[in-house]
């Protein structure tokens, strides 16, 4: 049985079902959502079970919604646990089908995998993962991620530009693209690869941190420590640095590895969109946040980056723009780059403004700033006993970390060109890019 | 002309024993004992364990449940690198015992349903063995050229010096001669030149002696390093597959039932040529796997184990890897990064005496500061990883080691049989041991021996004896294949071995807890849905799996063996 749909009815219901999504009337006005119109729609699949795509919108706004329609009596266990994805009947002439949103049916699903790669990927499981409003998340077999845009872009989406192009130079530390969905001048659906065993680097760390923190409060060592009377003081004999180096769970070696790869990613990123001689402006910012930070010290870093010669502070790149633990993941072959998302919450949530350009330091300091929050984390929760020597050895582990990291990236061959000539320079910029950071934490209060 | 076999004497130990199957694959299922024979057991009193001592423990192993023994050399030798420099590859020891010997072994052996595999040296002899000696003589003598000479130590200059601690150079002057030799290893061991016909052939023949006493196979001693070729790295050359090659093709065609163990110390990608197409050697080791099992439970995290699981090739059908936590030689950290190297050095080798050459030279129970759920944790990994795991003499017992003997002695003192004279080892004095034995209130034979292992039960050795027989119950162990799941725990390390038997497919979830604290973790057990999980070894039944992920709590350095398909 096959159907030609009357898309203006599919649409009709579309937009009544768009209505009752929370996500949709934060992102259009009401105004406007009386408003939408069906702009194109395509026909995927005309047998029954079928596939539609429409997109509507009003103005400069396009929204994306798959519709499948499926005979009433076989439906009821397609929705099981889904039931609000239903839309509404529609006619074919005869017995009345019943359409709802695609995504909540697996075969359609299956069958849209093999559409958006053109044929060349084939799967036989899917499951959606809990994402965020702009876009639905699928996993094919365990192996392919497909983001499904709802809120469609006209121009091109940082996520997907940044991947392809990044790809294209042939920077792997990434989840490969697979396929691009593209039609109209819009991003519709983006495929990558997926590393189920993939971690982000925020966990290792914390495993790390519990080692260290476990074994130096324990005395498993031998040397049962005690608190020192003076807060905040390493107790006598503890050497904190050494301590980090000694613990099993040391993660410097991941972190000079991480550092490498960061150092690619801005070699990458450099050939894929260019790099420029930085300017006053490359951070200006930073040099406001310091300024209105009021920290001690602040005047006098205020001072010094005021002195820098712009000329020299560099080149700027494209930057990933929100690079900390939970970006990178640690994966069976090697550290992966993710999180280039133009997903408007991730800005929302910290300030951070993925896509942009800027001073590669600034990414350092993101990093540097998230291996300090992290070691803040693992001190949550720890008894108040053992928190003087804690926070001693989480400082220390922070020390060691970022040393390790920015290790790994200066030593990477060729990245030196992107960086201040000076190494003070270096220095002074990823100070003041941390302070500016913090304030965006604090701002915010958004995980590290 | 051989003497007559006279029955052993045996003890009498609680479990019987298995036929021998006429299975041409057994060492696809098999759990290897590699054993010291001058450190097992000293049958004759002399001090120096021998092979009619192996004869009168076999009971014991075919009760802790061994499929196979590996023997160190036993052929005469100066005994200058554990009997590794051979100066008689047709007989015996005489401190070791007699051929006859050998053949009784394996006849009692057999009777136990256990094999036995010999090392054989092929890569070099002694500077003792008759060859050398005669090569050495002249220039132009019958066997000039049945070692590798030099008219300087030039040639090859970028062929790394393996036994880096102790010798300069791979070439040796040698004052008869007038010329260098080529060694890879220790200057006392020259290199045999395989480009001649006739020392392939002599090796050949040696192959076909020891086969023809009944030995079901041999571990390759040093097999990457048979020929050299200017620019290369001296190993891993296409002559020496072929002359591997032409090795199995006449095993396979004589001596059914028979394998060969390659040493190789390679990466997998290298190792793997050495099956060939199915048909070069049956197993080989692997290597980089064993310092990864360590490194994982000390970093508390399973990268270290699955990036070199996703770096392991497939292998051909009827082939297997020999998997393995220590053994006779160092824990050697050839196959690793100098940045991992230093990290080995600093969690299991701050000592600078446990260190030797590009390893370390401690047994597990040390390594592991005598923790038994340490230990009990990597024999679970080893027992469940893909290959046959390779068990090595006296860590059945968390035997300890003696880093103050010299080279790898450390590792090789007298086996604690009980807390008797000489740790029941041997009745000769003190001072006539092979090597003395462990003393030291903590490992020494009066608390660490079989036989207060065995009257406890509650001991690491009961615990071990009971794991290989559920490992025994599931072949899929042994033949299965393996799917790293992911976790959403670092420290939680989890993969599926997956395979049929005549019941149907099957599926095994090993998930291991690296920690030293607690751990839980989500797992992606989608398509088991449905089924209950029976865990191997108390048969306890687990939570339906449902459509969500299921969450598995683990104590400290914790493990199950899980059954998906609920027939545990």
């Amino acid at each position: 049985m096959t159907l030609a749909p009357d898309y203006e009815e599919l649409a009709r219901l579309a937009f009544a079902y768009l209505e009752r999504q929370v996500w949709f009337q934060s992102a259009i006005d009401a105004s406007s959502r009386a408003q939408l119109e069906l702009v194109t729609s395509r026909t995927l699949r005309s047998s029954l079970p079928g596939l539609a795509r429409l997109v509507i919108g009003r103005g400069e706004q396009r929204f994306q919604v798959l519709v499948g329609w499926r005979e009433p009596a076989e439906l009821a266990e397609v929705l099981h646990g889904r039931e609000s994805a239903l839309l509404g009947p529609v006619f074919d002439g005869g017995e009345p089908v019943l359409a709802y949103d695609a995504i909540a049916d697996d075969e359609l699903l299956l069958e849209l995998l093999v559409h958006v790669t053109g044929g060349r990927e084939h799967a036989s499981r899917v499951r959606r993962v809990s994402s965020l409003v702009s876009h639905a998340s699928l996993v094919y077999d365990e192996r392919l991620f497909m983001k499904c845009y709802r809120v469609l872009e006209r121009a091109a989406r940082p996520e997907v530009e940044v991947l392809l192009r990044l790809d294209k130079v042939g920077f792997n530390a990434l989840l490969a693209p697979v396929a691009n969905w593209r039609e109209d001048g819009l991003d519709l659906a983006l495929v990558r690869e997926f590393l189920p065993s993939a971690l982000e680097g925020r966990l290792l760390a914390l495993t790390s941190l519990r080692d260290l923190l476990a074994h130096a409060s324990s005395g498993e060592d031998g040397r049962a420590h005690e608190p020192g009377a003076d807060h905040g003081s390493p107790p006598p004999g503890t050497d904190p640095d050494a301590e980090c180096a000694a613990a099993g769970g040391d993660l410097a070696s991941e972190m000079r590895r991480l550092g490498a790869t960061t150092a690619s990613l801005h070699l990458a990123l450099a050939t894929a969109f260019g790099d420029r001689p930085a300017g006053v402006s490359t951070f200006a910012g930073a040099q406001s946040a310091v300024a209105a930070a009021g920290a001690p010290g602040a005047a006098q870093l205020s001072a010094q980056l005021a002195a820098v010669d712009p000329a020299s502070a560099g080149r700027t790149i494209r930057l990933h723009g929100d690079y900390h633990l939970r970006r990178v993941m640690r994966s069976e072959v090697g550290w992966l780059v993710a999180g280039f998302s133009d997903d408007p919450l991730y800005a929302a949530s910290d300030g951070s403004s993925p896509g942009r350009r800027g001073s590669a330091v600034e990414d350092l300091a993101d990093m540097c700033f998230s291996i300090h929050r992290v070691a803040q984390e693992a001190l949550v929760q720890r008894p108040d006993a053992e928190a003087a020597v804690a926070t001693v050895l989480a400082r220390a582990w922070a020390r060691r970390n970022q040393a390790a990291f920015l290790e790994g990236y200066v030593t990477t061959d060729g990245v030196r060109r992107l960086l201040p000539r000076d190494p003070s320079v270096t220095e002074l910029l990823l100070a003041a890019f941390e302070v500016a950071r913090e304030l965006r934490y604090e701002a915010t209060s958004a995980d590290a | 002309m051989d003497s007559p076999i006279e029955p052993a004497e045996v003890t009498a130990y609680p479990h019987g024993w298995h036929e021998l199957d006429d299975d041409p694959r057994w060492y696809e299922r098999a759990v290897f004992y590699e054993l010291v024979p001058r450190s097992f057991y000293d049958a004759n009193g002399d001090g120096i364990g021998d092979i009619r001592g192996i004869v009168e423990k076999l009971d014991y192993l075919a009760w802790l449940g061994v499929d196979c023994l590996w023997l160190l050399p036993f052929y005469p030798s100066p005994m200058r690198d554990g009997g590794y420099d051979v100066a008689d590859y047709w007989s015996v020891a005489p401190d070791c015992g007699t051929v006859d010997d050998v053949r009784l072994l394996v006849a009692e052996a057999h009777r136990r349903g256990i094999r036995i595999i010999a090392d054989l040296v092929i890569n070099h002899t002694s500077d003792q063995h008759p060859w050398f000696l005669e090569s050495r003589s002249s220039r132009d003598n019958p066997k000039a050229d049945w070692y590798v000479w030099g008219d300087d130590d030039q040639r090859w200059s970028d062929i790394r010096v393996i036994f880096c601690d102790a010798e300069p150079s791979n070439w040796t002057f040698d004052p008869v001669r007038q010329q260098y030799y080529w060694h890879r290893f220790f200057h006392h061991q020259p290199d045999l030149n395989y480009e001649n016909p006739d020392v392939r052939a002599a090796i050949l023949a040696v192959v076909r002696f020891w086969l023809d006493l009944g030995i079901d196979g041999f571990r390759l001693d040093a097999a990457a390093y048979l020929y050299q070729r200017d620019g290369s790295s001296g190993e891993n050359l296409p002559e020496t597959h072929a002359f591997l090659q032409q090795m199995r093709k006449e095993i396979d065609r004589d001596y059914p039932n028979r394998m060969l163990l390659a040493e190789v110390n390679q990466w997998p990608a290298d190792v793997v040529d050495y099956f060939g197409d199915g048909d070069e050697c049956h197993m080989c080791f692997h290597f980089p796997l064993m310092p990864r099992m360590f490194m994982a439970v000390r970093r508390e995290q399973r990268f270290p184990i699955t990036e070199i699981l996703a770096q392991t090739p497939p292998i051909p059908d009827g082939c297997q890897w020999g998997i393995f936590l220590r053994n006779h030689d160092e824990l050697t950290l050839e196959m690793v990064t100098d940045e991992e190297r230093d990290y080995m050095y600093a969690e299991y080798a701050r000592d600078p005496r446990m260190r030797r050459n590009l390893g370390i030279r401690r047994r597990l129970a040390p390594l592991v500061d005598n923790d038994r759920g340490v230990s009990e944790l990597l024999h679970a990994l080893l027992l469940s990883l893909p290959g046959s795991p390779v068990l090595y003499y006296g860590d059945e017992l968390q035997m300890g080691d003696n880093i103050y003997l010299g080279d790898r002695d450390g590792v090789r003192t007298p086996m604690q049989w009980t807390p008797d004279r000489n740790g029941g080892f041997s009745r000769a004095d003190f001072a006539q041991l092979v090597l003395p034995p462990l003393m030291d209130p903590v490992y020494g034979y009066q608390a660490v021996n079989v036989e207060a292992g065995t009257r406890d039960r509650s001991s690491f050795l009961h615990w071990l004896q009971r794991t290989l027989a559920v490992r025994r119950q599931h072949p899929i162990f042994a033949t299965g294949g393996i799917e790293v799941l992911p976790a959403d725990n670092p420290s939680v390390l989890a993969y599926v071995r997956t395979g049929s038997d005549e019941e149907g497919e099957r599926a095994v979830l090993c998930v291991s807890n690296l920690s030293r604290f607690a751990q839980a973790a989500e797992l992606s057990l989608g398509r088991w849905e449905g089924a209950r999980p029976v865990e191997l070894v108390g048969r306890a039944q687990f939570p339906v799996i449902g459509p969500d992920a299921y969450v598995v709590t683990l104590g400290p350095h914790g493990f199950y063996w899980l059954d998906l398909e609920g027939r545990g």
